[in-house]
């Protein structure tokens, strides 16, 4: 019975947490400015460890697939495989990864800061709702700023995919470039920024909530932090299995 | 204290005699059983993806009979160990840091200390043991896992024929590429300890809750990047 | 009192338990030390007082050797602790066997948080002795009676109060017999009945055992009653150091304006 009533409370109390922030979507006040000072620090951030994270990806799938299609005799496939995997699939969830990583952590971290020492509490007796003031900033910068480090790690993934392939192991430029787009369509960028749109948000709201919800001091920050990040990953990697049978049954 | 005198002291405490038992065991256990459902879930969900991807991807070259070759390639050279590494690194290492950097402002090492006993072997020495030893167990058990749920998504969702797969999959791994497993779990393990034990061992006393939080982000972000990099630079040595 | 003199004293005095001669410490451009000298002779219970922020903290970890003085002398029972590298693995050896003469009761008591109050107060006798279970299990519960925590050995860090925890620090700092006990603001964030429990607690421990206490606080009621010895550090200066009953009585500006809690006088707040 116990766990069960417990599972209850969870489920309310995060159903109360979306409530709030539906809410403080679209009624004031705003804090514009908050906003902007949290994706801009996001921003340069998560620049260097997404970047990092993605580029040798496109590497070792040319590294890989240098392999499989030459024992085939059809190298010029190479750049076709790299791209759609770039596009569709690995620049948006690494992507996701790494803001979760980077991001998810320290939002959540600086929540729960700010909930352990009574801050949170400060700002409602100040009359400023936290989740306007603290959830809500970090939150839409999440959502923006991942798709914007994704159109980056795309061309990050690809260019490194064509070092490695045309420089490194001599495959030629002009088939690599000429199949390179032979099999992605416009689709498959929008797959990879509504992926990360999707992947953003959630990165902010488990943050904001793992963050507000941080109990037992310094040992609780910690556990926040770490959570968000677990969390996330799972979520991402759930999610990104039924958008590809979607996706396949749709036929896209 | 800079990075390459931790790791120093670090080495030094970690190849001097045994660690204590206690806490080798309790890290190794946190390290390795704890991280089990977690990894089996995500493993699970990641094979299934590749090869719904791989069928995708490779449907529109009308290469569908080669999901196998890709599966075996992708998943267990590349796409297991990386994912062990960076989703325990994350979980093991964000715990590691946290833990240490809390008995940092607590000041529990310096506890240690007065009471004349060296923090780098009691604290540290067996935390690198514990997730050196456990990662690569844990990449080895990804691979198994991942690739029963890439079989699964291809012969029983995309129809491949199942003895083409099992025969495909024969064909591109290699004992030595499951060894190459190991080697990778080997190496990540000991950089994603080393990495959250200076991120927590550096935090300071009038840091707070807050130096907690920051030891915690650094641990996950740098041991997440550094196994994916140092991966690359892996499979170039291994495979190119 | 000149200070050389209070040195060439000390070399003479067996009876010193810890003698700092000229000891001085900066951070960067901050001078957290000035030239500090003091000697604490055995059995005392030597009280440094200060506003917070002036080196005390400082000048407790140098005794402990977790600091190192940038000059100046720290002998502990005439050894000299500012000799011993702790790069060296020979001096570090020494260093940790001394320090294993000290016990340290911490501000907010540093009590390991993943093990019980017993295991606790049992680890030092297992990190260093070759007790027996029994018999460390015995010790443990006496030294638990002894900070009036008995039958609290199961508990766990993180079940007990802030008066409970430190008294659980005190049972695990004089867990080994140590010679001299250290300190780090035992009243603060302490109500004033549970500051008193625990002054009293120190001035038992040095009635039954006979050990040197060397406590650092900004609190004058606690130097009044327990300190046989008062020191007075102030912007990394020791002011004045000597008997308690002398302190308490000297005309001092620094002492007065401190004891009478006044804001007029040398000590000017930040």
């Amino acid at each position: 019975m116990r766990p069960l009533l417990r599972a209850l409370e969870t489920l309310g109390a995060i159903a109360v947490y979306l409530f709030a922030i539906v809410r403080s979507l679209f009624t004031g006040p705003r804090y514009v400015g908050e906003t902007l000072r949290v994706s801009e620090i996001l921003i340069r951030r998560c620049l260097i460890p997404v970047g990092l994270a993605v580029a040798p990806v496109g590497a070792v799938i040319a590294l890989q697939g240098v392999h499989i299609f030459r024992s085939f005799g059809a190298e010029e496939l190479l750049s076709s495989l790299l791209a759609t995997a770039v596009f569709r699939e690995y620049s948006p969830a690494l992507a996701s990864v790494m803001v979760a990583a980077q991001a998810g952590s320290s939002i959540a971290a600086r929540i729960g800061t700010m909930r352990v020492r009574g801050q949170i509490d400060a700002l409602a007796v100040m009359s400023v709702d936290p989740i306007r003031y603290v959830v809500l900033p970090g939150l839409i910068a999440c959502a923006v700023v991942t798709p914007l480090l994704n159109v980056l790690t795309t061309l990050l993934g690809l260019f490194s995919g064509w070092v490695f392939a045309v420089v490194l192991v001599g495959c030629d430029h002009g088939s690599f470039m000429a199949n390179l787009y032979s099999q992605v369509s416009l689709v498959d960028l929008y797959v990879g920024l509504s992926k990360c749109l999707v992947f953003g948000t959630a990165v902010g709201l488990i943050a904001g909530y793992l963050g507000l919800q941080t109990t037992g001091g310094a040992a609780g920050v910690g556990k926040a932090a770490n959570n968000t990040v677990t969390y996330t990953i799972v979520l991402i990697l759930v999610c990104d299995y039924l958008a590809s049978m979607l996706l396949l049954s749709l036929g896209l | 204290m800079r990075f390459d005198t931790f790791v120093r002291h670090a080495v030094r405490a970690q190849f001097r005699g045994l660690p204590p038992a206690d806490e080798f065991v309790r890290h190794a256990l946190d390290a390795g059983v704890g991280s089990i459902a977690l990894l089996t879930l995500l493993t699970i969900f990641a094979g299934m993806n590749l090869s719904v991807q791989a069928y995708g991807t490779f449907a529109r070259f009308g290469g569908q009979e080669m999901l196998g070759l890709f599966c075996g390639v992708g998943g267990i050279r590349e796409l297991y160990p990386v994912m062990a590494a960076v989703v325990c690194g994350a979980r093991i290492g964000a715990t590691l840091a946290a833990s240490l950097a809390n008995m940092q402002i607590s000041e529990q090492v310096e506890a240690l200390e007065v009471m004349g006993i060296d923090p780098m072997r009691r604290l540290i020495a067996p935390r690198l043991w514990a997730v050196t030893l456990m990662l690569p167990l844990l990449c080895a058990y990804a691979n198994v896992v991942g690739i029963c749920a890439s079989y699964f998504a291809a012969v029983h969702q995309m129809g491949i024929n199942e003895g083409v797969f099992i025969s495909q999959v024969k064909e591109i791994v290699h004992l030595p590429d499951l060894f190459a497993g190991v080697v990778k779990g080997v190496i990540f393990g000991w950089l994603v300890a080393i990495v959250a034990c200076y991120h927590g061992y550096r935090a300071a006393k009038r840091d707070g809750a807050e130096g907690v939080g920051i030891a915690t982000n650094r641990a996950i972000v740098h041991a997440a990047v550094l196994c994916i990099v140092l991966n690359m630079f892996l499979s170039a040595l291994m495979y190119a | 009192m000149p200070e050389g003199s209070l040195y060439r004293m000390a070399a003479a005095d067996i009876n010193a338990a810890v003698v700092f001669e000229k000891v001085s410490k900066s951070f960067g451009s901050h001078v957290v030390l000035n030239e500090v000298s003091l000697l604490i002779p055995k059995g005392a219970i030597m009280v440094m007082l200060g506003p917070s922020g002036t080196g005390k903290s400082v000048l407790l970890r140098c005794l402990v050797g977790l600091i190192k003085p940038d000059s100046g002398r720290i002998l502990v029972f005439n050894e000299d602790l500012t000799r011993l590298d702790d790069q060296r693995s020979a001096d570090r050896h020494k260093l940790f066997a001394l320090r294993r003469r000290f016990g340290m009761l911490f501000q907010d008591g540093a009590l390991f948080d993943d093990m019980s109050v017993g295991d606790n107060v049992a680890f030092p006798m297992r990190q260093h002795t070759k007790m027996s279970e029994p018999e460390i299990r015995a010790r443990v519960a006496e030294n638990l009676e002894r900070v009036g925590l008995p039958g609290t050995e199961r508990k766990m860090v993180s079940e007990l109060s802030g008066g409970m925890r430190k008294r659980a620090a005190f049972a695990r700092a004089i867990a080994l017999r140590p010679d001299i006990v250290l300190c780090d603001e035992p009243s603060s964030g302490l109500d004033p009945v549970m500051s008193a429990t625990l002054d009293d607690l120190i001035l038992e421990l040095h009635r039954t055992l006979g050990m040197t206490f060397i406590v650092i606080s900004h609190d004058t009621a606690e130097a009044r009653a327990i300190a046989t010895h008062i020191g007075l550090l102030y912007q990394g200066k020791l002011q004045v150091f000597g008997e308690a009953h002398t302190v308490l009585q000297s005309s001092h500006a620094h002492v007065r304006q401190f004891f009478e809690r006044n804001t007029q006088g040398p000590i000017k707040v930040l």
